[in-house]
């Protein structure tokens, strides 16, 4: 799929997904279901803001020192028995997990849940292969993308939050299923179909939520299994990872655990948190082949500069659970694997602003969504960032009035969107901590909006008079400075295949 | 055993961040605050105790305790419940010994099909093994009070499917293995990892049945891995 999902216009996406009211609905119910989980489980924790100061620590110190801990995280690998292969790019990452596949000889591939491998388009460039290969995703939510012809997942934790019961069971009808829509027995179905695969494969690709530096192990968190089934069933295992999921210990990886489960699923800890590397001498199963590929696809742009934050990312997405937008458009409304504010402020770093330079505006910069980010990442702030940088770039080119007028016409393709960034901006903004109802709702209605947003005003229409950013944080900026005249779209890869 | 293209990704990364390599060992890395080993450390072994037992029937976990003479009853009360079907076991004799179970296997295995993970089998028959029983039994190394956890670690008689295969699970945990967090339990596998104690290459902790939220939101318990969890706690002192 790669990171773009879709070349039309936001607009154009925004106005489709206005269409789908299933769609509106289910995110709807599942950000207040969300809602009440999390903060529930966050309150039973206690001291959240000390627990978020922590997760933030360890997230920032492993970026600080990213090379070093990528060095001795490989070192560990290797000593463990396993092979690293470090790929610059999309390109470089995908050869090596075909050249494994092609020399292992592997027919059946087992996959379980990783964005980064959705990223660089995994899937449909491993089928092209065309040596009889047969690949697999077996999260349920995956697996009923996959057999819907690969549609698009709509948000990082639920990917199949669009598709209702009779749509799924629409899909299973295809490959042999004969009950009725209730999820249990959708879900049953699944189990025994993709069992029957699970035991006959050789080849299984997971992502990695941590990797450990100093013992060479990765680290996955799970509800369903299918990982776990992953890693002990194939004789090969080839693990997916983005640079930036290093941390430097277990105990770190485990903090960042509870606050990952915490965060998107409401849960202490999911049914699965499992600690993995190659087979050891006496064992029978797990993988006796352990490669892991450490993938950057434009993450370095953001190290060094003002972005740098948004690799503290854990993927939990509690932002994409609080977002006004979110709510209205869902995910597929952005045209990116990564929606919702964590995938505004990352698709244009890792995909460019000539494709997504429209996401920064996708935003009322209520700040709800820094406010719920469990590792402090000040996601609207950041948004403002890429829009002075798009501002700027856009004045320079074909002066301000040009600006204005592309900047109103976004308003006036989102009258929803203006009327709650108003609300947003000219309305008392009180904790959320004052309202007794706990509802998602609540971070859209100016009575219930987070405190710190800088509203509209402030970030909108008026983004040129925020205050610059330190110099020596400029340096995103002029890395595009630099690169924006030879900067590809991430569709022609695809393209030149 | 081969790393590729690492020299320079990592210089171009070190370039991008402005600062040069290897500066690691020069800042000690110490957390801001406690709060991981801190929360729940006061808890005496009876609140331990009471608390593990709430927070894993919320996961739907059936969970028992009792004493090591009590045991066998306990386990054909269960199996009277799960039915007919073939039995796996781990191939642990330090374990069967230290609860005194041999008897009852012995007694178990006239009744119906016991079958054993054999690190002397091959991964096929293991896990053809684990994919026909019925239900597993297996020793769960700590259990977690907060979060309803037991902790497995993989070894040769207890490989990594053995918890994921069979339709029905119960691990049997010792009383004085209740911890609170998963912080206590991690530190205690980091440092046997790092002084060579513990040899494995997979650490399962397991929270309840395996479940899923991906079709409406509705939560359905039981996708791949077992459909059903219990935990037998053993007074042990
Ligand atoms: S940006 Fe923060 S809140 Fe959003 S997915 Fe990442 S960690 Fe979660």
């Amino acid at each position: 799929m790669g990171i773009q999902t879709s070349d039309k216009p936001l607009l154009e996406r925004v106005k489709e997904s206005e269409q789908d009211k299933f769609m509106q609905a289910s995110v709807a119910k599942s950000q207040d279901a969300q809602h009440i989980k999390r903060e529930d489980s966050r309150a039973l924790l206690g001291n959240w803001e000390q627990w978020r100061e922590l997760g933030e620590q360890i997230r920032q110190r492993a970026l600080k020192y990213l090379p070093d801990y990528l060095e001795q995280f490989s070192d560990n690998v290797e000593k463990n028995g396993g092979d690293v292969f470090f790929a610059a790019t999309e390109e470089e990452a995908v050869d090596y997990i075909q050249k494994v596949v092609k020399e292992t000889g592997a027919k059946r591939i087992v996959k379980s849940k990783s964005m980064v491998t959705t990223e660089i388009d995994l899937d449909k460039r491993l089928l092209a292969m065309n040596q009889g290969l047969q690949l697999m995703e077996t999260d349920l939510a995956e697996f009923i993308l996959q057999e819907d012809d690969w549609a698009e997942p709509t948000h990082i934790v639920f990917p199949a939050l669009s598709k209702n019961r009779d749509q799924v069971r629409e899909i299973f009808m295809k490959l042999g299923y004969e009950g009725d829509n209730d999820p249990m027995h959708l879900a049953r179905f699944a189990r025994k179909y993709l069992r029957e695969y699970f035991l006959k494969s050789d080849l299984g690709i997971t992502g990695c939520n941590f990797a450990v530096a100093d013992n060479g192990m990765i680290n996955l968190v799970t509800n369903e299994g299918n990982a776990d089934l992953t890693m002990a069933i194939p004789k090969t295992q080839i693990v997916v990872m983005g640079m930036e999921r290093i941390v430097p210990t277990m105990n770190d990886a485990e903090i960042l655990d509870n606050m990952l489960c915490r965060s998107a699923v409401g849960q202490k800890l999911t049914s699965y948190v499992t600690f993995e590397k190659g087979q050891v001498a006496g064992e029978t199963d797990g993988p006796e082949h352990f490669h892991v590929v450490i993938v950057d696809n434009n993450r370095s742009r953001a190290l060094g500069s003002e972005f740098q934050s948004i690799l503290q990312c854990i993927r939990c997405g509690a932002c994409m659970n609080v977002c006004p937008v979110y709510r209205h458009i869902g995910g597929h409304g952005y045209g990116s694997i990564y929606p919702g504010p964590l995938g505004a402020v990352l698709s244009p770093i890792l995909g460019g602003y000539q494709a997504f330079q429209e996401l920064p505006y996708a935003s009322s910069l209520c700040g709800a969504c820094t406010e719920v980010c469990p590792v402090k990442i000040p996601l609207h702030k950041l948004l403002i960032e890429h829009r002075r940088i798009i501002t700027d770039q856009r004045h320079m080119q074909h002066g301000l009035n040009n600006l204005m007028m592309e900047a109103i016409g976004i308003g006036t393709g989102f009258p929803w969107l203006f009327r709650t960034a108003v609300r947003f901006g000219h309305l008392g903004l009180k904790p959320l901590a004052s309202k007794g109802e706990v509802h998602a709702e609540n971070f859209i209605k100016p009575e219930g909006s987070v405190k710190g947003g800088p509203g509209l005003v402030g970030g909108w229409a008026d983004v040129r008079d925020l205050p610059l950013p330190p110099k020596n944080k400029d340096s995103f900026r002029q890395w595009f400075a630099k690169h924006k005249e030879n900067q590809p779209k991430p569709g022609d890869q695809k393209a030149n295949q | 055993m081969t790393i590729y293209n690492r020299e320079a990704f990592l210089d171009h990364l070190s370039e991008r961040l402005g600062t040069p390599r290897h500066q690691v060992d020069k800042e000690p890395f110490i957390h801001r605050n406690q709060l991981p080993e801190e929360t729940l450390a006061d808890l005496s072994s009876d609140e331990l105790l009471d608390l593990a037992k709430s927070t894993s029937e919320a996961l739907h976990v059936t969970f028992q305790v009792t004493d090591q003479t009590a045991l066998p009853a306990v386990l054909d009360e269960y199996l009277k419940r799960i039915g007919a079907g073939q039995l796996i076991l781990p191939t642990e004799p330090d374990q069967v010994a230290d609860y005194n179970l041999q008897g009852w296997i012995d007694t178990v295995a006239k009744e119906r099909t016991v079958k054993y993970w054999d690190p002397k089998a091959d991964r096929d028959t293991n896990l053809t093994t684990s994919q026909d029983s019925m239900v597993a039994i297996g020793f769960g190394d700590y259990l977690l009070a907060e979060s309803g956890t037991i902790t497995v670690p993989t070894t040769p008689g207890q490989g990594r499917a053995f918890n994921f295969l069979p339709t029905h699970y119960l691990s049997i945990v010792k009383r004085s293995h209740i911890l609170p967090r998963s912080t206590q339990v991690t530190k205690i596998y980091d440092d046997k990892i790092k002084s060579g104690e513990l040899v494995t290459s997979n650490i399962n902790y397991i929270s309840g049945p395996s479940n899923s939220g991906d079709i409406e939101m509705v939560l359905i318990v039981g996708v791949h891995g077992p459909l059903d969890m219990t935990y037998v706690v053993v007074n042990d002192r």
